[in-house]
């Protein structure tokens, strides 16, 4: 059941990447990538990291796709006004890019024995998380609030008009 | 520990007050809470408690720093008053400026790489707005984009650096990572060694050591000169404590390992840093470029002894800080609404305001080096630790850049007595010129009694 799920995850993965490359529509691009992102976050569920899942759904799929998805939106990008891009430009995305997947596949053959080491079960549980974030990490996850409150307080600063008297 | 609470409240109560309505008595009731917080530093002295699972740890070198970084915020706010009387963002301001100076001395007193880089991201993002914080000027605003571009490209190393480190040795707590290091001396795998070089490159970028130092001149001559005050003093310290707290604890067993970049880095520093300051036009890019060269001085103490280097490395930016404090107080002073610190701007400086005048000598002489001002000690103990640990050639590389450091420190001081005035006389409030009496008085003290500081260490 397990390793099916996974082949069809796989399948998915591999499709949708291949999708993103392949659509001539930017936008279509970015839904295949949500996609892209929604299987690695099965396959996350199945290697028992809840957690990680989440996140990547939160952050990946979620806000940042936004935003990508806002950044095409406002540069009108699509297929006629798409730059033509030349051979030898493809050429070169193409060795960079296979270069990039040798040096993947050649770090991750060695990773064999590290997997091994790492064997504690349900590390990736969101309640074992929990427990290290409240208890030994508390003071960190504190002091993030304060982190969020000088960027929240930097941005209305930033962005707040000094134009207008009203508001003094 | 009760000061980092006490620094994080005034920040929230500064926030509070533009709801609340007591934005008069905000400055007032920071500078209180400042001063609760420099007695509880002193309370806390030779307690060295662990807080919260050993995330921090306050010992002397944190107290002390901590109460430097204290200490010279409570002149800045003296000095940099005018800042937040702008019409706009009081509290704003005020609130940035007081979770910076936290995040300062989470970055003093971290002993856990998370707390590390959580104070250096909460004092970076603070300033990143501070540096912007004069939103009509094209060149606020250039500045604060490059500091943020800049300085989240350095936090990348910086975390992947940690990322490494932790990958190796299983553990955020920096003891902890010392004591795996010296009893795996021979088995640690490569990438620890990668994950230290990175650390040092994102901490370098921090503490501006050349090559690192591109974004310093340019965020320092556009930001408000207040806040550029406050980057040389305040987020100097704290950056070359966390830089000091890392190498000499963690990395302290490797050091063959990033002993021989550092030194590069430290004569880099000083050669360029203070050859580049000779052609500079304006005062504060001067001083921008002096403040990295003086990276290069601390970075010669730090390798001439790194276990034993904290005294000297704390009396140096002592001395700096109170120096750099007292020049940019005269350099907001002169510069005025419109910011301009042109050298020609200080020209006859000593006939429109005398006291101005000699309050930003004796900071210049003072960051040259000239006896008996603290700078001089400062470079002194610098230079003899340098040479009883053989680094006889570098010392006379330091000794040469800090000559020429004395050049143009005077052409600043030559323009104020001998040049003609072009303008009408500088007026300046009561409190102003209280304020550059205080800060000579101190300076001198510094210089005369600097075994008071040297031997808190």
């Amino acid at each position: 059941m397990t390793l099916n799920l996974f082949y069809f995850l796989s399948f998915l993965a591999v499709l949708s990447a291949l999708m993103v490359v392949f659509s001539k529509n930017p936008v279509y691009s970015v839904l295949y990538l949500i996609i892209t992102f929604f299987t690695i976050a099965g396959h996350y569920i199945l290697l028992d990291a809840q957690f990680l899942a989440v996140v990547h759904v939160i952050v990946y799929a979620g806000a940042i796709m936004v935003l990508f998805l806002y950044v095409i939106m406002l540069l009108n990008l699509n297929r006629e006004s798409e730059p033509h891009k030349s051979n030898i430009l493809k050429f070169a995305a193409v060795i960079c890019a296979g270069l990039l997947l040798v040096v993947l596949v050649g770090s991750l053959k060695g990773t064999e024995a590290i997997v091994q080491q790492s064997g504690k079960a349900g590390i990736g549980y969101v309640k074992t998380l929990g427990e290290v974030m409240f208890k030994e990490f508390l003071l960190p996850f504190e002091i993030t609030s304060i982190l969020l409150l000088a960027a929240m307080v930097g941005a209305v600063m930033l962005g707040k008009s000094e134009k207008t008297n009203d508001t003094i | 520990m009760n000061a980092l609470f006490v620094i994080c409240g005034l920040g929230i109560i500064s926030l509070i007050a533009e709801i609340a309505n007591f934005r008069k008595w905000l400055i007032s009731i920071i500078v209180l809470g400042l001063l609760g917080a420099a007695a509880l530093v002193v309370a806390d002295w030779n307690t060295a408690v662990a807080y919260y699972h050993d995330m921090l740890v306050f010992d002397n070198f944190s107290l002390a720093f901590t109460g430097l970084i204290i200490g010279s915020s409570l002149l800045w706010f003296w000095t940099a008053s005018d800042f937040f009387e702008a019409l706009f963002h009081k509290t704003d301001k005020s609130a940035l400026i007081l979770f910076a100076i936290a995040g300062g001395v989470l970055m003093t007193s971290f002993n856990n790489m998370a707390m590390l880089f959580l104070g250096i991201e909460i004092l970076s993002i603070s300033l990143y707005v501070l540096a912007g914080s004069r939103k009509e000027d094209l060149g606020s605003n250039e500045a604060a984009f490059k500091y943020f571009l800049m300085g989240s490209f350095a936090t990348g190393f910086l975390l992947f650096g940690i990322t490494l480190v932790y990958g190796a040795t299983g553990t955020f707590q920096i003891n902890t990572i010392a004591n795996y290091v010296l009893t795996h001396a021979g088995e640690l795998p490569s990438f620890f060694y990668a994950g230290a070089l990175l650390m040092l490159i994102g901490l370098a970028f921090k503490i501006s050591a050349v090559p690192f130092h591109f974004w310093a001149p340019d965020v320092y001559e556009g930001s408000p000169t207040a806040v550029t005050g406050f980057m040389s003093t305040v987020v100097k310290i704290a950056a070359i404590a966390s830089f000091f707290k890392i190498f000499a604890t963690c990395f302290s067993t490797i050091a063959p390992v990033w002993y021989t970049i550092l030194l590069v880095i430290m004569v880099l520093t000083l050669v360029i840093a203070n050859i580049t300051a000779v052609y500079q036009n304006s005062v504060k890019r001067m001083l921008a470029y002096s403040s990295v060269g003086h990276v290069g001085y601390i970075l010669l103490a730090f390798l001439a002894d790194h276990k034993e280097s904290d005294g000297t490395i704390f009396f140096y930016l002592a001395a700096y800080a109170v120096s750099s404090l007292a020049a940019f107080g005269a350099l907001i002073l002169v510069g005025g609404k419109e910011e301009n610190t042109l050298v020609e701007r200080f020209n006859g400086l000593f006939k429109r305001n005398p006291i101005v005048a000699v309050g930003l000598t004796i900071a210049l002489l003072s960051l040259a080096g000239i006896p008996p001002l603290p700078g001089f000690f400062g470079k002194y103990l610098v230079f003899a630790m340098a040479i009883n640990n053989g680094m006889i050639p570098y010392v006379i590389v330091a000794i040469v850049t800090s000559l020429i450091g004395v050049y143009y420190y005077f052409r600043v001081i030559i323009a104020m007595y001998f040049k003609d005035a072009v303008a009408e006389p500088l007026k300046v409030s009561t409190s102003k010129e209280v304020l550059i009496v205080v800060l000579i008085l101190i300076t001198l003290a510094l210089g005369i009694f600097p075994d008071f500081l040297i031997q808190l260490l």
